[in-house]
């Protein structure tokens, strides 16, 4: 059974891989940006196992982007450098802001999540010197010059490395710290879980996941700009993806991420300017209805007629 | 040779003292009481030891180690353990799991350890042979799961928070003799119960908690004649 | 005694903070003494409503500016089609908002108030974006205004000239501060609701109707808050996103007065109104005064994060 599994996993490798060769440029295109949200819908899902909500996503892909624009632009470092740099500054970002509320939980640090990527945003746009103010930046060029090929690659990456990571979360100690902490620290710190340290450390590794993403669109789209980088698109899509698709699991946000990407890609032809009410609605009936979401529902069935 | 002692223990919260001066000590590897009515302060004191609660004055040594102002978890991972009146099994994962969690943070152990850990320790409580669901499990299943999680941290020191309540005469039998069980590997035990005939037949010393105050102290048969602990729990003579 | 005793002395020192930066505003700067007064109240008077949802039914409701704004469409509307008055539309806009307010907790929030908190924050979350995007495709983004003449009445004291409309929102603020605080302490069904805000169960077993209260505070809050969207509108113009900004603002408030404390909203608020009008006073700086707010709600969650940690 296991070792089919695993012939699973290498065969969608592959085909992922080597997507390029029989695709158009279109539909890559359309996997970079599934693929850039996926990456987000994890990281926040890998968050919310440890019973945080985090709704400053835009902020964290926001700082990435800029980070990774402006050393790229002004220190002349090398973009995928740039890129893995912008996640570092998302993450000793989260760091500083962790240590400073992460001992309040719940609606507060949630709403200071909200809060930051207005900050973010209103910093940016305040500093034009620095940052090109409202307008933003456009960058000389796209990275690969646009090679829609290798473009496709780096992004593969990313979710790639987001992918890992959730996994890693998983299946290690890491499962058993957030599982406690999310059902009830007490009982977590009466374990021997420094909870709070816990906390810190998976704020800063999910943030630094979104600084990537950040860092990797801004090259790929060679422009950064205070409405664009920090839109609300980039907090709100992901949270319904990992919503829809299952919360706590790896395939539910995954799930959620090609079923949304590719709905999105619909939606924006058929309704140009309702998409993103699509997703409020999404978020507020899966909440309601099945907020297990489809994997954690199906999950849940199995499990019923397995035991039956 | 004290294991533990408090020194002028006090808790406030707001203006009411939950904990109140309490100097307690207890000897290593004995089997030591906590009894008193309901809001006395026991549950509380548990909780400042255990670190949930910081002290508004007052000291605790830990084998002759000063721990007022240690964190939880380093209380925890020194070898104070305790479980918890109202039993929360943690959701999302199995009975064996629930249990892996005190070794692997408690301990430090790695996972494989942990669950051989936590397989035996299920054995050593009567746990085996259970494969449902923990939503599934009867109460005293679940309290079994409490103890095996807490035992699983290796403590020196286990606090039992009233695991007698809502156990019949027989579950509450199995139960004294798993604590002998516990108690004859080594561990101190402090055990808070309302279920008397528990006091009685499992310590060898019973101290006596009111309004947050030691008011006896001694073995069960002094205590329980004491006539500040009668009017303690059943009132005043009219 | 000594709880009361310690809020007390919380309220006075921020009351004292307030007065002494009145005092030196006064002084100096005294336009925006009393622009930041006005502003002040209207932060308060859009708090006050989410305070009472939060100490009472203890969820966050992050669509709560988000009804202000469709508050201010309504009486938007209202003066479009019938020509009525947005002041006086506030009528009209209390029992819409009410009826709105059954509708919203019998439909949706009742679902979650026995649900991790997560799944509450989310909820409102998705609702207030469901409401900002329903309004744009509804209205567009275009900021709209009514032309209203009374707005930009003005008086002139000595050398500086002040708008005195916006004394609106300094009534608004004590009415609804001293209204609030009446229900509560002074009605059976305030007490109640009280009761029901320190312990939902203890208060079922003394035979309160729990979800009936829940049910009336939420669409009191609602109605507040939406009758509040129909006085904003006479003043600034409106768009989808307005509101948004406000739950903000309103939770900072919160934050720092501490659940439960009514009065102490309208102290903070106070400072917080003096300071941005203070920032806003300096060309330059505007966009910074924005920042403030938000600045400001991630300082008092680090002081309450470090009380905290004091166990």
């Amino acid at each position: 059974m296991r070792n089919l599994r695993y012939l699973l996993y290498i065969a969608i490798l592959i085909v992922l891989l080597t997507l390029p060769i029989y695709t158009g440029v279109y539909l890559l295109n359309v996997m970079d940006m599934i693929l850039i949200y996926l990456a987000l819908a994890l990281s926040w899902d890998m968050l919310v196992r440890s019973g945080q909500i985090s709704f400053g996503m835009a902020g964290l892909f926001g700082v990435g982007g800029y980070a990774a624009a402006l050393l790229h632009l002004n220190a002349g470092v090398n973009p995928i450098f740039s890129i893995v740099l912008g996640g570092l500054a998302a993450g000793v970002l989260a760091w500083l802001i962790g240590m400073a509320v992460l001992q309040l939980r719940g609606m507060y640090f949630a709403i200071v999540t909200l809060a930051l990527a207005e900050i973010f945003r209103l910093i940016v746009r305040n500093l034009p010197d620095l940052t090109g103010g409202p307008e933003g930046t456009v960058l000389p060029s796209s990275i690969f010059a646009g090679n829609s090929t290798k473009t496709y690659w780096l992004v593969l990456t990313v979710a790639a490395v987001s992918v890992m990571a959730s996994e890693i979360f998983r299946r290690t100690r890491i499962h058993f710290a957030l599982t406690s902490i999310r059902n009830d620290e007490i009982v977590a710190k009466s374990s021997g879980i420094d909870v709070f340290k816990y906390l810190v450390f998976i704020f800063v590794i999910t943030s630094a996941i979104q600084g990537i993403a950040g860092g990797a669109y801004a090259h790929i789209y060679g422009f950064v700009s205070p409405e664009g980088s920090f839109s609300v698109d980039f907090t709100l899509l992901p949270i319904a993806m990992a919503l829809l698709g299952g919360m706590h699991s790896t395939w539910g946000p995954v799930v959620g991420a090609l079923l949304l990407g590719v709905a999105s890609e619909f939606l924006k032809l058929k309704i140009p300017y309702g998409h993103l009410l699509v997703y409020g609605l999404i978020i507020v009936i899966t909440i309601l209805f099945f907020p297990q979401g489809i994997v954690g529902t199906i999950g849940q069935k199995l499990k019923k007629t397995h035991t039956a | 040779m004290a294991i533990l002692k408090t020194e002028n223990l006090t808790r406030l919260f707001g203006g009411l003292a939950a904990v109140n001066h309490v100097n307690m000590e207890f000897r290593e590897n004995e089997i030591l009481g906590i009894i008193g009515p309901n809001g006395a302060g026991k549950t509380t004191f548990i909780n400042v030891i255990a670190g949930i609660y910081l002290p508004t004055e007052g000291k605790i040594f830990f084998n002759g180690q000063d721990i007022s102002e240690l964190q939880a978890h380093k209380r925890c991972r020194l070898g104070i353990g305790r479980t918890f009146q109202l039993v929360r099994p943690l959701q999302g994962l199995s009975l064996h799991e629930n249990v892996m969690v005190g070794s692997l943070f408690g301990k430090g152990l790695s996972q494989r350890e942990a669950r051989k850990k936590a397989e035996e320790l299920c054995e050593f409580l009567g746990l085996s042979d259970i494969t449902r669901d923990i939503t599934r499990m009867t109460a005293l299943e679940i309290k079994k799961m409490e103890i095996a999680h807490a035992l699983a941290t290796q403590p020196k020191l286990l606090f039992l928070d009233e695991v007698m309540a809502g156990l019949n005469s027989d579950e509450t039998m199995e139960m004294i003799d798993l604590v002998r069980k516990i108690h004859s590997q080594g561990v101190t035990i402090g055990i808070v119960e309302h279920v008397m005939r528990v006091i009685r037949e499992l310590t060898d010393r019973v101290v006596v908690l009111d309004w947050g105050e030691v008011i006896a102290e001694g073995p069960y048969a002094e205590v329980s004649n004491d006539p500040r602990v009668i009017t303690a729990y059943l009132g005043e003579e009219a | 005694m000594n709880v009361f005793g310690k809020l007390k002395q919380s309220n006075y020192q921020i009351a004292i903070i307030s007065v002494i930066l009145a005092i030196i505003l006064a002084a100096w700067k005294p336009h925006v003494l009393v622009e930041g007064i006005q502003r002040a109240c209207l932060y308060a008077v859009i708090a006050l409503p989410m305070a009472l949802i939060l100490g009472i039914v203890g969820i966050i409701n992050l669509a709560h500016g988000d009804f202000m704004m469709l508050g201010a469409y309504f009486a938007y509307f209202l003066n479009v089609y019938t020509g009525m008055d947005p002041l006086v539309a506030i009528f009209p806009a209390l029992l819409a908002f009410f009826l709105i307010g059954i509708a919203t907790y019998r439909a949706i929030i009742k679902y979650v108030l026995g649900a991790p908190e997560l799944n509450q924050l989310l909820l409102t979350f998705g609702l207030a974006m469901v409401m900002e995007q329903l309004a744009n495709l509804l209205w567009t983004s275009r900021p709209i205004k009514l032309p209203l003449k009374y707005v930009s009445a003005s008086a002139t004291f000595g050398s500086f000239t002040f708008g005195t409309f916006e004394f609106v929102y300094i009534g608004a603020a004590i009415i609804v501060l001293t209204g609030l605080l009446l229900f509560l302490k002074r009605t059976s069904t305030g007490q109640a609701a009280l009761a029901v805000g320190q312990n939902p169960r203890g208060a079922k077993l003394v035979g309160i109707h729990v979800d009936r209260t829940y049910l009336l505070i939420f669409s009191l809050s609602i109605a507040l808050v939406g009758a509040i969207g129909a006085i904003f509108m006479t003043r600034h113009s409106i768009f989808p996103l307005v509101g948004a900004p406000f739950t903000m603002k309103s939770f900072c408030l919160i934050a720092m007065a501490g659940i439960g404390n009514l009065t102490g909203i309208l102290w903070c608020s106070l400072i917080l109104g003096l300071a941005e009008n203070f920032v806003l006073s300096f060309r330059g700086y505007a966009g910074w005064a924005d920042l403030l707010f938000f600045a400001l709600i991630v300082l008092v969650i680090m002081i309450r994060s470090r009380q905290r940690q004091v166990k």
